[in-house]
Parts: structure tokens; sequence; C-alpha cells
């Protein structure tokens, strides 16, 4: 593959995000034979400075600065490294990525990620009615936009139930003082809709799925969690091979129209065997490394979509196959900080 | 009557169990590794009691306490069916 990539969500902390295992995979493809452009919003998103993986570093405009000064900046870009694709890894720039997608594309820019109104339609808020017209289980959920709805709310769910935020978080709560606690605090971090779910007793999966122009589904790799940080995101997992688990997702995509790359978040409950879906995530997840392992490399399915390649469903993904995620530190001199600093670019 | 697995299980030389539909790992002794096999094999109850008795040397009470601990232990962790 000769071709300029260019790829967002490089802040790799305790929470990475998953701009460098997208990277990884691109370059484990043994044809790989591009250039990688790392597209950072800040001087130190730590994955910007790993130049075993990157050849050219710009620095672009947080969303919130909006459209203009996002496309004036991947004009540049593209004016002294001509982009062939950007992959978008973030839930927080899908949006403006979504707008732009147009202007990139007579540009000769191509992406591949769904389409503002299918992305909304599994938003937090949106997701108990798309399953319930869709007919896939889903938690027990009521989704509050007022506070006068609180208490109807929680005698509607019961204790135990979690508390979720309209982005980000979870909290499960067995009393009313703790769910006001959590209630409060969503409230005031990112306003209404919050959420009160009535939790599933059962294993947690998550799959890795990408679909295609229609939104059938071209790979996938589930896996189960098996060591977890204080916030809850996979620091070692294991792939997993289960016929019930892809049908679900199957279902989900197909459903959903979904054409990109989601990760789905599944129970399985423990009495009965049906599986819940608890959310769905418009993008690869960080552990989308593993994928390569499981002889799926569905980075590279996605640029072959973005480049409106013919791609065939890939064969299923291997189990048993291991990811533990390994915390270390780059050393780097003053000018790299300098140029990102002054310049808004770094080139290796 | 024969035992069956209810999914794709794979064990290694060391007794190292692997679930693939769950991802769940096992860790089996000797005569957990010999008895899993034997029902791998598709032999009945009856059959892996008399290879367990030849196997370990042992009594058919004592190979019948082995064998029911060792199933009512795969029942535990949704492994078989009966």
């Amino acid at each position: 593959m000769n071709l300029n990539i260019a790829i967002t969500g490089l802040h790799a902390t305790d929470n990475p995000a998953p701009g460098i295992g997208v990277i990884r995979c691109l370059l484990h493809d043994e044809n790989w034979n591009g250039k990688i452009i790392g597209l950072g919003y800040d001087v130190y998103d730590t994955g910007i400075y790993d130049k075993g993986l990157l050849d050219h570093t710009y620095l672009i405009p947080y969303p919130n600065q909006g459209v203009d000064q996002l496309l004036e900046r991947i004009q540049y870009i593209h004016h002294h490294i001509p982009i062939d694709v950007i992959i978008p890894t973030l839930d927080s720039e899908l949006a403006i990525f979504q707008r732009i997608k147009q202007n990139l594309k007579d540009m000769g820019i191509s992406m591949f990620i769904p389409s503002k109104e299918i992305v909304n339609k599994r938003s937090k808020q949106n997701l108990v009615s798309f399953c319930e017209e869709a007919k896939i289980s889903t938690p027990k959920t009521v989704v509050i936009h007022e506070q006068g709805q609180f208490q109807k709310a929680i005698d509607e769910i019961g204790f135990p139930l979690f508390v979720k935020g309209v982005f980000y978080d979870a909290y499960k709560c067995k009393n009313i003082s703790d769910t006001s606690h959590y209630f409060d605090e969503f409230r005031k971090k990112w306003g209404f809709p919050v959420l009160l779910q009535k939790p599933v007793n059962g294993k947690e999966y998550n799959v890795c799925c990408v679909g295609g122009v229609d939104g059938e589904l071209l790979g996938s790799v589930a896996i189960r969690k098996v060591g977890l940080t204080d916030k809850g995101k996979a620091w070692s997992a294991i792939t997993i091979r289960n016929e019930k688990l892809t049908e679900f997702s199957k279902k989900i995509l197909k459903k959903l129209k979904w054409n990109g790359p989601c990760e789905l978040e599944i129970m399985v409950e423990e009495r009965t065997g049906e599986l819940f879906l608890l959310e769905i995530n418009p993008r690869f997840p960080a552990w989308i490394y593993l994928c390569t392992g499981a002889d799926q490399n569905l980075p590279k399915l996605v640029v072959d979509l973005a480049l409106g390649k013919k791609v065939s469903a890939l064969p299923l993904a291997k189990s048993g196959i291991t990811f533990v995620r390994h915390a270390t530190d780059m050393v780097c001199p003053l000018d790299y900080i300098e140029n990102l600093t002054i310049k808004g670019e770094l080139h290796y | 009557m024969e035992l069956q697995f209810k999914s794709e299980l794979t064990i290694s030389e060391s007794g190292f169990l692997f679930d693939h539909s769950t991802g769940l790992t096992y860790t089996l002794n000797s005569t957990g590794q010999f008895i899993f096999r034997k029902i791998q094999d598709k032999q009945n109850a009856m059959h892996i009691l008399n290879f367990v008795m030849q196997e370990f040397d042992v009594s058919e009470e004592t190979a019948h306490k082995d064998l029911d601990d060792f199933v009512r232990q795969l029942k535990e962790f949704d492994l078989v069916s009966r």
C-alpha cells in the first residue's frame, strides 16, 4: 500500500485513544509501503512523539473551534503531504468530520464513516428506541431529560441501578443517596439527559466490527476483558469465537446500516444466556491492535473501503489470542516539542 | 449416559483448558485431564468410570467420587450438558 494515511486520537495514557493501535495495525500489513501522518490536538498528546510509528505529525484544532479552522488546517497539511485517507478515531470529533466529508472528498481525501443520522441512532439517549424498533434486547433504561423525572425514573428501574452520563462513565448505585450524587455530577458536567439503567447479571463481551456500505458485517473480533484499570478500561483481553455474538453483531450492524468501524458492548445474561446490547462506540476500540493477532486487520479493511475497493467479508477471527497492555516511556529531544509548539508540526 | 460439552473447548498437554466461546480458562489436574479426554472421545459415564479405575488403580467407590466431583464442577462452570 503506497498511501498517506492520517490518523487522529493519539493520546495514549491510562485511558488510551485508539489512534496508536490503528497505526500499528496498518504497519502490520505486509504490503504496507505508505506514510503515517499523526493528527494531534495538543503538544503533549503522547503518541505524536512515537517516531517509530509516525512519519509526520501535525496539530489540528479541537472540534469546538469549528469546521472552517479544521478544514483550513487539513488543506495546509494536504498541500505539503497529500493525504489519501483520514481515519478519525474519537467519538468527540466524528460529527465535525461528517460535516467536512464532502469537502475532503473534493480534495481527494477519503474516509469511511457512517452518517450523522446513523451515528445518532446509537447515541445513549436514542439506543433504547432503536433497540425496540429493531427487536434487539437492551437493559431497561430510563432517559431523564429534566430534574422532575428523577424520582419516577428510580421507581421504574429500582435498585441496584447504573447512573450513566450522556457521553462517558457509569456508576452502579444501590441507594438513593449514591444515585442522587452521581446524577447531580453528570447533570453538572454534561447537562441532561442522564440515564438510569437496570444492570444485567452476566458476562460482558466487546466486539470490534466493521460494517460495509449497506451495514453488512465484513469483519469482527470479539473479546472478553481479562484485566481492567480502575476506570474499567481493558488492560488485557482474550479473543473468543462465539456464534451467538457474531449473529447478534450482524443483526445490529444490518439494522443500523452501519458503514464503518465500531465497538459493541454486549452482556450475556447468566441465567438465560440472552444477549443485551449495552452500547455502541462509533469508532475503533483502543485494543484494536489485538485484531492483527486474530488475523483480522480491521483498520486495513476500513482503508480499503474508504478507497472504494471491493472487499469481501474476512474469515472468522482466531480465538485464544491475548493482549497485555504495557506502558513505556519515550525519550525525545527538546526540538520535537519546540517544532510542535512553534510550527504545530514535526517530521521524522 | 453420554456427557457432552456445550461449547468448543481446547486442552493443552499441561491441562490448561480454554473455552473458545467465553474466553474463560481452567486448570485441570491429571485425573481431570484424563476424564476430560474420555468425554471428548464420547465415552459414556459407565465406560469412563471403568477407565478411571484401571488408569489410577482405585476402587469403584473412589472412581465414582472422582468422576461425580469432576462432572459437578463441569456443570457448575456450565461447560457440560447431560
